[in-house]
């Protein structure tokens, strides 16, 4: 705002001055001047205005106010004054000043003191522009709140701003919420004023449900006036109101009852006078949010669809407990598939498929309305409890003569509806209920009527009809029919072109013109239509009796299609030129009649009878033409049946008849028989009778004006079969080189197929062999003939061997396959000159052989007795096994020979000496000796090498230099004492009785021996220890293992000395007497091997 | 609370059974007059029965009204039910009643629960429960009738309904869903309490009821009541 304040009558004083003074005054007049400036300036500190302000709430009136000049109060001015035309005051009230509003543009105001500054005014200028708009604060009229739906009502008129007409008005709306008094919302709203004192009405709600917590509001308002070019405000706030509740006595939890929509954020809050201390939602606990008081909520986002009860949000108190049901679920789903359609064309059903379910039910389920939006009826479907898909539909009663309807299906639930709508021609939608009580009736043999019941109210349409006619052995038929609807449901029709005496099955079902759909079908109503005359006479044939005299008649039972009835009786006649012959009746389960003619030219006739009537007759003549030209043919059949075929015949002028016969029966021979039309020229014959490998005769006739004749005649096989016999046959002559066999011919009813020949097999054998081999493995000395000349009986085998047995085979066969075999033994005559020969032949060559093994024999009598009979030294005397077991027990090195299979080892006997005879038995040579580099070193001159088993006695003591070199291929024999004697000791004293030292001992059961073995130890080492008898020198010469002396010998000579001595470290050979005749090495040489055995 | 499914088919064929033999055992023992012996023992199986049945009941229901209500250590105040016939009672109390009391209250108790059962299966939202339910009301009622046969037969009268008694003891006035689930979990809990102290009564009516040593009734034990 700009506001000037001057001090007017000094200015005029100071310009009237200047005007008349002398040039010389100017400096006095500008002091003068800089004086008033200074007091200008001076004075206006005083009278300015502080803070003006100007606003105004209704355009009309202006209301200013400011704060007094320093050092001047209010009540120091008295009056506003306006320098307008008309120059108007106001006087001043209570610091401010109303004013009328003014015209745009500049005005000076005049503020006038009254007291202090002596007459003085201040000014300024105001313009509409520096006044603001500012509205009366408006009022509540009413705020209220529904508690189950936690909404806010609010409302509140707009009087504070009416003067505006047309001005747009914005309000704005502030919610709060203790206790913390925190701003919940904050809403803008617009109006436009309309001049009226208009009440607007705001509604609000809640995410918290309003009984959890006091809930407040405020208003204000903004007026957005177009012609008012000063700045607008904000009115201020309204006073607040407020929304509580009263809690009640007991715990209640809140919302009640609420149906939200499935994934919506809820609260939930407790309203209780004492401390919770839980809250769940189902079996989830959730943390709970303290509002004020004791009062609790807890917040679930995106909640989960409800069970059929609803979810249960329970909160815990101390004694209590307080809950509320959640039920969460959807709103109903567009209606699908709705399809309305009549079964009786009075009542529309309409059906759909709910779609999603809601979650809801029970009284939240969803409810269905139906309105026909022509005739405004509707129909409601409401159901408590949950329903399958089929379940949901709903039956509106038309209303008379409408055929149009516009359907529209509403779902609601507490969330939210949906619809679904249809237009239909219920005349064109009609779907008829199952035809009752259908009933057949009778009007001729061929011909029945229908009739049904058929609900509903037809009367303005057509119906089509779809009748099954069904009868047994055959497909069924289907016959539509149109009929015009009637009121009274039941509808007849006539069916024709039904089959006499037939049991028929009818069953019906009905639809409407044009198609919709057709009923179900009704039950099937058996009917037997009645009888009518046969059809056609019976199939006859005739044939003579074996002595020609009797003239036998044959028919086949009419099928039931051509006996239209029940066939009681035949009626068989015959008849000549001259005579009509009848036949009494014959019953019908026979099909035969022998007639006894005196000539054979009739003419005979049957005739079947049913309940009805007498069938047209059948005739047959009895002449048989006679025909001289007649061959036997063959046939085979395929699968069951067999084809028959013949060249047209001119001459036949009725039809062919084929009669056929097991050929096996004797006459008159008759299965059955075929009629052919006589234009045919082959028929195929099926039956099953007919067996495979039976053979039948099939005979076709002619039939000609005055009687059959016999064409053809003809042997088949439905199936070839293999023979099931072989043929008879015979050795008609044998010699010593060839065999004649003769055979007979088998039996037709055996050989179960035409014959294509034999096959004749033989080959060396004898009657006894056990197990000839089998004739089809086809070995090369099996011989086979293939006799294709069925009509040979003989044959002649040629090329055989004198005096040998031969298997003789005969098989006959069918193209069915062979037959069995039957086979016999044929011993041809001898051959003396072979026979001579093959005795002489052997006799020579045995002599021979005889000889020259006898010569060689005696050359090399020598040799063999070294080889086969060598001596052999008695193992009776090896008294090396004897060990003491109780002495060496746990020694290993202690053990007695094992006969374990051992390696042949080397004995080298290193002693040179010149009286060893027999000691080249180098034969039995260990494998050992063989190897040159282990004995080379440790080989004497004249070393024998022997045979020796086994080998682990080691040189210790006699040959160290031995030792190192060959290894373990040397024998060395070590005192025994010094071995054993510690272990051997206890038994000493026993050992020394002479008696018990009998049979076999261990070698240190030597007292006696000792002294000598140790100084003959001491003498072997010293000499080179060659190859010795193992034997003490003393006893050696008294016994022999071998020796007769020693079998039972008990006596106190010991004998140890067998080289088998084998683990042990016995000492073996004696220190003396080494050239004993009896210590030839040769002679144990190969006894060793059972050196156990007189022990044993 | 134990309330736990068995075989209620093994359950009913046993029934069956005893049903079958009641009436045929007294007349094969006694002549004349069997009085009020048979029809107790009746109404005692009837009551074990009934027990058993509500186990099954039970566990649907419960599980129908959702967690906690189905949680075993849900304890809950009673809430809002307090128009259901307590069957609690001190045992002095008790034993002080006599035959023809107790006898009433028993009657009495049945036809609250009953209907407040028929009530509860108005209200079930599915087909299975809403058969659960029929079931079990006609077992009640078919005891109701037993209770009634017993009373006749001891020459006690019937109490009396009281006009307008029907209204007050139907479910009160729309309240919360929840606290309708408080009431029907109270409704199944007293219902078991009172089959409990019913065959308890009978079996204590029985026992004073049983025949002199010469008159022998053949007892038939109900196994897995």
């Amino acid at each position: 705002m700009d506001v000037s304040l001057c001090w007017r009558p000094p200015a005029w004083t100071v310009g009237e001055k200047r005007m008349r003074t002398a040039p010389t005054l100017r400096r006095l007049l500008s002091a003068l001047t800089l004086l008033h400036v200074m007091v200008q300036v001076n004075s206006q500190k005083r009278g300015a205005l502080r803070d003006l302000k100007c606003t105004t709430n209704n355009l009309q009136v202006w209301d200013c106010a400011w704060k007094a000049p320093l050092g001047a109060g209010h009540g120091t001015v008295n009056e506003v004054c306006i320098d307008d035309r008309l120059h108007s005051c106001y006087p001043l009230e209570k610091g401010n000043v109303k004013i009328p509003a003014l015209p745009p543009g500049d005005h000076e105001v005049i503020v006038n003191y009254l007291h202090g500054f002596n007459g003085s005014s201040a000014k300024f200028i105001l313009n509409e522009q520096n006044v603001s708009l500012i509205p009366n604060t408006p009022e509540i009229l009413t705020l209220s709140a529904d508690f189950s739906t936690s909404t806010l009502y609010l409302t509140w008129d707009d009087r504070s701003c009416a003067f505006a007409h047309h001005s747009k008005v914005t309000w704005e709306i502030k919610v709060l919420r203790t206790p913390r008094m925190e701003l919940i919302n904050l809403v803008t709203f617009n109006t436009t004023l309309n001049g009226r004192d208009t009440v607007h009405y705001w509604r609000w709600t809640s995410d918290l449900p309003l009984q959890c917590a006091t809930h407040y509001v405020g208003i204000r308002c903004y007026l957005d006036h177009l012609h008012f070019a000063g700045p607008k405000e904000w009115s201020a706030w309204s006073p607040l109101m407020n929304i509580s509740w009263a809690p009640e006595s007991e715990a209640k939890a809140f919302p009640q009852d609420k149906v939200v929509l499935v994934g919506s954020n809820i609260t939930f809050c407790c309203v209780s006078q004492t401390k919770v201390l839980s809250g769940q939602i189902g079996k989830t606990f959730y943390p709970l949010i303290h509002l004020y008081g004791q009062n609790v909520a807890i917040h679930i986002q995106n909640i989960s669809v409800s069970e059929n009860s609803g979810t249960n949000v329970v909160f815990m108190i101390e004694d209590n407990v307080c809950g509320t049901v959640v039920f969460a679920g959807y709103p109903p789903d567009v209606p699908q598939k709705l399809n309305c359609e009549t079964h009786d064309l009075k009542d529309i059903i309409c059906n759909w498929n709910p779609g999603r379910p809601t979650g809801l039910v029970g009284p939240r389920n969803t409810n269905y309305t139906l309105l026909d939006s022509f005739s405004g009826k509707s129909v409601t479907f409401k159901r408590f409890e949950t329903l399958t898909n089929e379940s949901y539909q709903l039956l509106f009663q038309m209303p008379p003569h409408q055929e149009i309807y516009n359907l529209t299906l509403t779902a609601r639930n507490p969330l939210g509806q949906s619809e679904s709508a249809i237009l239909v021609n219920i005349t064109e939608r009609v779907c008829p209920h199952t035809p009752t009580s259908l009933k057949v009736k009778d009007i001729n043999s061929t011909v029945v009527t229908l009739s049904w019941h058929l609900p509903g109210n037809f009367a303005r349409i057509n119906l089509v009809c779809q009748i099954e006619i069904w009868k047994p052995n055959s497909k069924q038929e289907l016959q539509n029919i149109t009929i015009k609807g009637v009121e009274n449901s039941s509808y007849l029709v006539v069916v024709d072109k039904l089959n006499p005496y037939t049991t028929y099955t009818f069953r019906i079902r009905c639809s409407t013109e044009p198609f919709w759909k057709w009923s179900k079908w009704s039950s099937g109503k058996r009917h037997l239509t009645t009888e009518a005359i046969p059809s056609k006479g019976p199939d006859t044939w005739r044939e003579w009796s074996s002595d020609g005299r009797n003239l036998i008649i044959y028919w086949k039972p009419l099928p039931i299609s051509e006996a239209n009835g029940k066939i009681l009786s035949y009626n068989v006649s015959c008849s000549s030129h001259e005579e009509v012959q009848s036949m009494s009746e014959i019953l019908d389960p026979q099909h035969r009649a022998e007639l006894q003619l005196v000539k054979d030219d009739y003419i005979i006739s049957v005739v079947a009878k049913n309940s009805a009537g007498p069938s047209p007759p059948s005739r047959i003549a009895s002449m048989e033409i006679p025909n001289d030209d007649l061959t036997v043919e063959q046939a085979v059949g395929l699968g069951k049946k067999i084809r028959l075929s013949w060249p047209p015949d001119p001459n036949v002028t009725c039809d062919y008849v084929i009669k056929w016969c097991n050929s096996s029966r004797s006459e008159p021979c008759l299965m059955d028989w075929k009629k052919v039309p006589s234009n045919s020229t082959e028929a195929v014959i099926e039956s099953d009778q007919f067996r495979p490998g039976v053979r039948y005769n099939f005979f076709l006739y002619g039939c000609r004006s005055q009687g059959y004749q016999l064409l053809r005649s003809i042997i088949g096989y439905i199936e070839e079969l293999a023979p099931i016999v072989a043929p008879n046959f015979t050795v008609e002559d044998t010699s010593a080189d060839s065999i004649l066999v003769r055979w007979e011919d088998i039996p037709v009813e055996e050989l179960r197929g035409f014959l294509r020949g034999y096959l004749f097999y033989f080959q060396k054998g004898e009657r006894d062999t056990p197990k000839m081999r089998s004739l089809e493995t086809g070995h090369s000395d099996i011989k086979v003939k293939n006799i294709t000349d069925t009509s040979q009986k003989t044959l002649r085998i040629a090329d055989l061997q004198g005096k040998t047995s031969y298997r003789l085979v005969l098989r006959a066969y069918t193209d069915g396959g062979l037959g069995p075999e039957k086979s016999m033994f044929v011993v041809t005559k001898e051959n003396s000159v072979g026979l001579i020969i093959a005795i002489l032949i052997p006799v020579a060559v045995a002599v021979i052989v005889g000889v020259v093994t006898s010569t060689l024999c005696y050359r090399k009598r020598e040799w063999i007795k070294e080889t086969f009979y060598p001596d052999i030294p008695n193992p009776e005397n090896c008294k090396a096994l004897q060990f003491q077991k109780s002495v060496c027990e746990g020694s290993n090195a202690l053990k007695t020979l094992e006969m374990n299979p051992c390696t042949p080892n080397d004995v080298e006997v290193l002693e040179t000496r010149s009286i060893i005879p027999k000691i080249e038995d180098t034969e039995i040579i260990s494998p050992v000796a063989e190897r040159p580099e282990e004995i080379s070193e440790a080989e004497p001159e004249n070393h024998v090498v022997v045979s020796y088993c086994p080998p682990i006695i080691e040189e210790e003591i006699a040959n160290p230099a031995a030792d190192d070199a060959g290894g373990t291929s040397q024998v060395v024999y070590i005192d025994v004492q010094s071995m054993c004697q510690p272990q051997a000791r206890p038994e000493d004293e026993q050992d020394i009785d002479p008696i018990v030292g009998a049979g076999y001992k261990p070698q240190m059961r030597l007292p006696i021996n000792s002294a000598v073995e140790e100084t003959a130890a001491e003498n072997d080492a010293d000499s080179t220890a060659g190859y010795r008898p193992q034997a003490n020198v003393n006893t050696w010469n008294l016994v022999s293992p071998d020796s007769p002396r020693s079998t039972d010998s008990n006596s106190e000579i010991v004998s140890f000395g067998s080289p088998c001595s084998v683990n042990s470290r016995q000492f073996l050979i004696p220190p003396k007497d080494d050239d004993s005749p009896k210590s030839n090495g040769g002679a144990w040489s190969f006894t060793n091997f059972f050196q156990n055995k007189p022990n044993d | 609370m134990d309330l736990r499914a068995g075989d209620s088919w093994g359950m009913l064929a046993c029934l069956c059974t005893v049903l079958w033999h009641l009436p045929a055992v007294p007349a094969l023992n006694r002549t004349g007059d069997p009085g009020p012996g048979p029809s107790i023992q009746k109404t005692y199986d009837l009551t074990r029965y009934l027990e058993h049945q509500l186990r099954s009941l039970a566990g649907t229901y419960l599980n129908y009204l959702g967690p906690p209500f189905n949680e075993p250590d849900f304890n809950p105040p009673r809430l809002g039910a307090d128009t259901l016939p307590r069957a609690t009672v001190n045992l002095e109390v008790w034993q002080s009643l006599n035959d023809k009391l107790r006898l009433t209250q028993n009657y009495e108790a049945y036809s609250h629960l009953l209907c407040y059962l028929r009530a509860l299966n108005r209200q079930a939202a599915t087909a299975e429960l809403r058969r659960s339910l029929a079931h079990f009301c006609t077992s009640l009622q078919g005891l109701l009738g037993s209770i009634a046969g017993v009373m006749a037969a001891l020459g006690y009268p019937l109490p009396q309904p009281l006009p307008g008694t029907e209204l007050t003891w139907a479910p009160g006035p729309a309240h919360s869903d929840f606290l309708q689930k408080m009431d029907d979990f109270w409704l199944l809990k007293e219902l078991q309490t009172w089959l409990w102290r019913s065959a308890k009564d009978f079996n204590r009516l029985k026992k004073k009821m049983q025949p002199p040593a010469a008159a022998v009734t053949l007892h038939l034990e109900a196994h897995g009541f």
